[in-house]
């Protein structure tokens, strides 16, 4: 403050009432993404309990359009949250540096769990684009085609010496982790920041739930494990 | 050579507490030109402490109902065991009403009266009616008739400099931080400002005005166990005292606090007892019943003070390492009450000793706390022997509180004095004007260049500052404490007439370069000798007992050839202060009995 | 008792040549020994150099905070028998560095004031003659809560926002227009609290990362606080678009 009042800051002032409706854009997208990923975790642990109603599931978003929508929805809303939340990480590497010595340094809890949300941020950013390429490119979404995708392994080729990597497993494994906690602990900011609830114990249900998220995905995907083996050879993705 | 910046003003106040805050206001409402200077961020001084409350003749409050000025200054002149200036304590009674509804409209954000019956501590069944509800209320306080003491929890000096200093804020008026006043400017008739030391830096600065302020509060660090934060030595009075033309005043009037936290000093608020506390022995026996039947644990300080010591020299006081001590028992407050009206004890308490005074009971013991002496001013604040010098608050001997101070009148002096000496500044500054030949101002310049030369060079001597601040600290708690007697305090003077002698003889450790904390130390210390002397020697030559001036060899007051003032100057080169002394005029009330108190207790016997 | 041993942060700014380095002291620990005592001891009888800040020394006045093992605290109420015998002490950071532990918050939060026009704004002329006006003492005791803060910087040093961006005025300062908004004296708007904190620089610049909830060492509510600020300029700032009101 020492220097930023000796500066100028009557014509570069924010306006109005800008910063307002960004930092309500910014909480509103990420209630609307937590709630779009939980949801779609839902949905998807419907395998879990038969295939048959996650295809049907499945078809009926297709045939009202929801995915249609949806999805090219969902990445706008990604790419606004990105530019809203973006804007309070530490960008710049002056930055960056005090961010980070200031947390290793106080070792305290929520301060590294914001640096977390950071990271996470940036790890979701490109498997969430990897997720969404690998399901646009294996259209419609069916049981039996998701199954098959997490149970894939490549590359198998006999020219890279037999090599054999359970890729998708592994990447939906760190995947759904690292998207849960970012959506947890994005939700329990934003209820701090807004204070509707009493912090801790809310800090502790939304732990609750996002464990009990995770733990339903990793269902899912040890379900969708056990449909591949079931399958035909050769059922395998393109 | 001449300082590295001069600063030119109307008025200069130096010390940012509540009196001098609320004195710069008051002059900056005249539309002078004000700079205040503080060694701290003004909303760190001392003046944040004061927990308990603000005396204000209001009645609102149940056990306030009938309360008027006239009985303030009663309880006050009484308190002061007839030691004080009645003209003052007249103008501050009839005033602090109105200051403190001038805080409210600040934002002190005053506890107020919620209407109802409860049930106090002691049994007493109270009612606050509807028609007082919202108004200002007050608690209990020692020594006084009514419940008087506005408060907010037991933050209110808190609460009151915040406020003070938002409107010095809003004023946009001059404070600059960090500075210390090292000496007085002066031409033997008219004070012109002061030579100060920049405390980021170590620089010597000017400062002239046409009137200069002293507001620097108490010289409780003299003593090795006190309440008062480590800024409180005295300086100021210090510095007005070297000109050797301004008297310290009733210097020996020290108050001793009844609860002082064992072993840290810390001041458990007199509101502790107001709100219904107790004070116990070894045997965790109720005591002060059997010695002031009337107010019990409420009697003025200087008696709860020497009650608890008599009571320990019985060999009741609880055993420790830190010696002797008695218990604060609020327990029978219940939770609640403890940790919201008396929370900053209760954390307190809790930080600094692991115990929570809802279920467990505090150590304390009488602990110095407030020096009612400082520099001798007439009713208007305006110092003797200085043209354009005006001193107030806890620096100043206004002569409000006599010989004992009541808890509460200390805070409302502040603002009180704020207003009045503010005021009176103000009309002094608005009709003066400022003429002085600069070379005058260069020469004491250059005194203080020349003693930090020495200090640094170690010319004089290579004598350990902190040794002679240990040294003064533990001889005013040996020879000046709650009781005094002829021969312990003889000794005393002989001790800090050496420690003095060497404090001129100073010599740094380190290079005293950049704002080096040892040289300020260092610079300060022999007027802090001289003040020390003054108060042990004022207390040597005072052959009477009153108020908190207590002498074992002369137990009874002596309104006969005592009813005076201690003036103490100091002339150069001297190593002892020169006393005079003024008549004290009782203009309203006469000596007569206090209605507590050893004398009080006596009187009835016969 | 244990030996402490203390690192502490070196360096006058004001001494030409002076370097930032980290300087070890060791002292016996003592009975009920804070980090007021242990301060004071190392200037008074090791090294009268060393630079640090205390007033009260009871956790009123705010003077002395600082980062002692990485987190920012109040020295006078850090004792040692509440911590590992190698004790580390770094002035906190965004703040002016004086010199050693000594930083310059006095400036900082002067501007703060001003800045955030902290005082009652009010038309009222004051009448000496008057009563004062009634208050409920509930409101009295909600004022006092955000009031308690004393200024030390803590909330300040443990915010990175604060750190990074000159120009937010962190927890104390979205604390203090609390104060003011719970306040019936103060006659602002909420267009007028909304100019004042409606931003980046005030409530909408918090990330909630709450390590001034955590570490205020006068145990503010600050998180509620903060909250109360944010949900009340938000619908401040909606009501005003609605009304058609702008504002600056």
């Amino acid at each position: 403050m020492e220097l930023a009042k000796n500066l100028q800051t009557t014509i570069n002032k924010s306006h109005g009432k800008t910063d307002l409706y960004v930092d309500l854009a910014q909480s509103i997208s990420g209630i609307l993404l937590v709630g779009f990923l939980w949801m779609h975790m839902l949905f998807v642990s419907t395998v879990v309990i038969n295939p048959a109603l996650f295809d049907t599931l499945s078809i009926g978003l297709d045939k009202y359009y929801l995915a249609q929508f949806g999805i090219p929805g969902t990445v706008l809303l990604i790419i606004v949250h990105i530019f809203l939340a973006g804007r309070r990480a530490p960008l710049r590497l002056r930055d960056l540096r005090i961010a980070w010595r200031l947390t290793r340094m106080m070792n305290h809890y929520d301060t590294w769990v914001w640096a977390g949300q950071v990271i996470t941020a940036l790890m979701i950013g490109i498997m969430a684009s990897m997720h969404l390429w690998t399901i646009m490119t294996s259209w419609p979404l069916r049981a039996a085609t998701s199954a098959a995708r997490v149970a894939s392994v490549g590359p198998a080729d006999h020219s890279f010496g037999g090599f054999e990597f359970p890729f998708f497993i592994v990447f939906y494994v760190i995947f759904l982790i690292v998207g849960e906690y970012h959506a947890g602990f994005g939700l329990y900011r934003i209820f701090v920041k807004w204070g509707w609830f009493e912090r801790h114990k809310m800090g502790w249900l939304l732990k609750g739930i996002t464990v009990i998220i995770i733990a339903l995905g990793f269902t899912a995907l040890y379900t969708f494990t056990q449909i591949a083996a079931n399958l035909p050879a050769g059922g395998a993705i393109h | 050579m001449s300082a590295k910046h001069t600063f030119i003003s109307d008025v200069l106040v130096v010390g940012a507490g509540l009196a001098g805050n609320r004195a710069a206001i008051a002059a900056a409402e005249a539309g002078l030109d004000v700079i205040i200077l503080s060694l701290i961020p003004p909303r760190r001084s001392h003046s944040t402490a004061a927990q308990g409350g603000m005396q204000a003749a209001l009645g609102n409050s149940a056990l306030g109902k009938g309360d008027s000025p006239d009985v303030h200054f009663a309880d006050t002149v009484k308190g002061s065991d007839w030691g004080n200036d009645q003209e003052v304590a007249r103008m501050f009674v009839e005033t602090s009403p109105i200051a403190v509804r001038q805080l409210s409209q600040w934002g002190v954000p005053w506890n107020r009266v919620v209407a109802g019956k409860r049930k106090l501590p002691d049994g007493r069944e109270v009612e606050d009616t509807k028609d007082k509800e919202g108004y200002i209320t007050a608690r209990d306080f020692g020594g006084t008739a009514k419940w008087r003491t506005c408060y907010t929890a037991d933050g209110t000096g808190h609460t009151m400099v915040y406020a003070v200093d938002t409107v010095v804020c809003k004023m946009g008026i001059t404070t600059h931080d960090r500075i210390e006043a090292i000496s007085l400017i002066h031409d033997g008739v008219n004070c012109l400002g002061v030579v100060a030391r920049n405390l980021r830096n170590g620089d010597i600065v000017t400062y002239l005005a046409k009137s200069t302020v002293i507001a620097t509060g108490g010289s409780g660090r003299l003593y090795a166990a006190s309440t008062n934060a480590v800024i409180c030595n005295g300086a100021g009075g210090a510095i007005c005292q070297a000109t050797g033309i301004v008297p310290l005043g009733n210097m020996e009037a020290v108050q001793f606090h009844p609860t002082g936290m064992v072993p840290v000093w810390i001041l458990m608020t007199e509101g502790a007892r107001g709100d219904g506390g107790y004070l116990l022995d070894k045997n965790l026996y109720r005591f002060m019943p059997d010695y002031e039947p009337k107010k019990k644990e409420l009697a003025s300080r200087d008696v709860v003070s020497r009650r608890m010591t008599q009571h320990m020299r019985k060999g009741l006081g609880v055993d420790s390492k830190y010696g002797p001590h008695l218990w604060l028992d609020i327990r029978h407050l219940g939770r609640k009450w403890v940790w919201s009206n008396l929370r900053e004890i209760a954390n307190i308490s809790m930080n600094f000793n692991g115990i929570d005074p809802a279920t467990s009971l505090v150590p304390v013991r009488p602990t110095q706390h407030y020096t009612m002496g400082g520099v001798r001013t007439n009713k208007d604040g305006a110092a003797y022997g200085l043209k354009g010098l005006f001193a107030l608050g806890e620096a100043a001997c206004w002569d409000l509180h006599g010989f004992n101070r009541l808890g509460g009148n200390s805070v409302a002096e502040t603002v009180v004095s704020g207003m009045i000496v503010g005021d009176a500044v103000a009309k002094y500054t608005l009709g003066a004007t400022q003429n002085y030949n600069y070379k005058l101002i260069e020469d004491f310049v250059k005194i203080e260049e020349e003693r930090i030369k020495n200090l640094i060079s170690g010319k004089n001597g290579r004598e350990n500052v902190y040794d002679i601040k240990k040294g003064v600290e533990n001889a005013m708690m040996d020879h000046v404490g709650i009781f005094r007697t002829g021969p312990d305090l003889e000794q005393g003077v002989a001790k800090l007439q050496e420690l003095y002698k060497r404090s001129l003889k100073i010599g740094l450790r380190s290079s005293g370069q950049g704002a080096n904390p040892e040289l300020a130390d260092a610079l300060r210390q022999p007027g802090l000798c001289r003040t020390a002397l003054s108060i042990c020697y004022g207390a040597l030559m005072r052959t009477e007992s009153r108020g908190s001036h207590s002498r074992e060899d002369f137990p009874k007051r002596d309104d006969v050839n005592w009813l005076k003032r201690t003036l103490a100057y100091w002339k150069e080169g001297s190593d002892l202060p020169t006393l005079d002394y003024e008549p004290v005029v009782c203009k309203e009330l006469p000596p007569g009995d206090r209605g507590y108190g050893e004398s009080s207790a006596a009187g009835k016997d016969k | 008792m244990r030996q402490l041993t203390f690192s502490i942060f070196r360096f006058n700014p004001n001494i030409p040549g002076d370097k930032p380095r980290m300087q070890e002291y060791k002292l016996e620990e003592q009975d009920g020994m804070s980090m007021f005592v242990a301060l004071t001891k190392i200037r008074e009888e090791l090294d009268p150099t060393l630079m640090f800040d205390f007033v009260c020394r009871a956790a009123i006045c705010g003077s002395c905070a600082m980062l002692i093992n990485g987190r920012p605290r109040l020295a006078c109420k850090t004792l040692a028998k509440n911590m590992p015998s190698r004790i580390t002490m770094m002035p906190l950071p965004v703040f002016k560095l004086i010199g050693d532990l000594c930083v310059d918050t006095g400036t900082w939060f002067k501007d703060l004031q001003i800045k955030t026009e902290a005082w009652v704004h009010t038309n009222k002329k004051f009448d000496p003659k008057a009563l004062e006006e009634k208050m409920d003492n509930e409101v009295a005791e909600k004022i006092y809560e955000p009031d308690r803060c004393v200024e030390c910087g803590c909330c300040v040093a443990a915010c990175i926002t604060a750190n990074i961006r000159d120009d937010f005025i962190g927890a104390t300062g979205i604390n203090r227009v609390a104060r003011f908004m719970l306040d019936p004296r103060d006659e602002r708007s909420d267009a007028d609290y909304f100019d004042v904190v409606g931003n980046e620089e005030g409530t909408f610049g918090c990330v909630g990362l709450m390590g001034c909830d955590d570490l205020c060492p006068m145990e503010i509510p600050l998180q509620e606080n903060l909250a109360y600020v944010r949900r009340k300029m938000a619908a401040a700032g909606l009501k005003l678009q609605f009304q058609g009101v702008k504002v600056s």
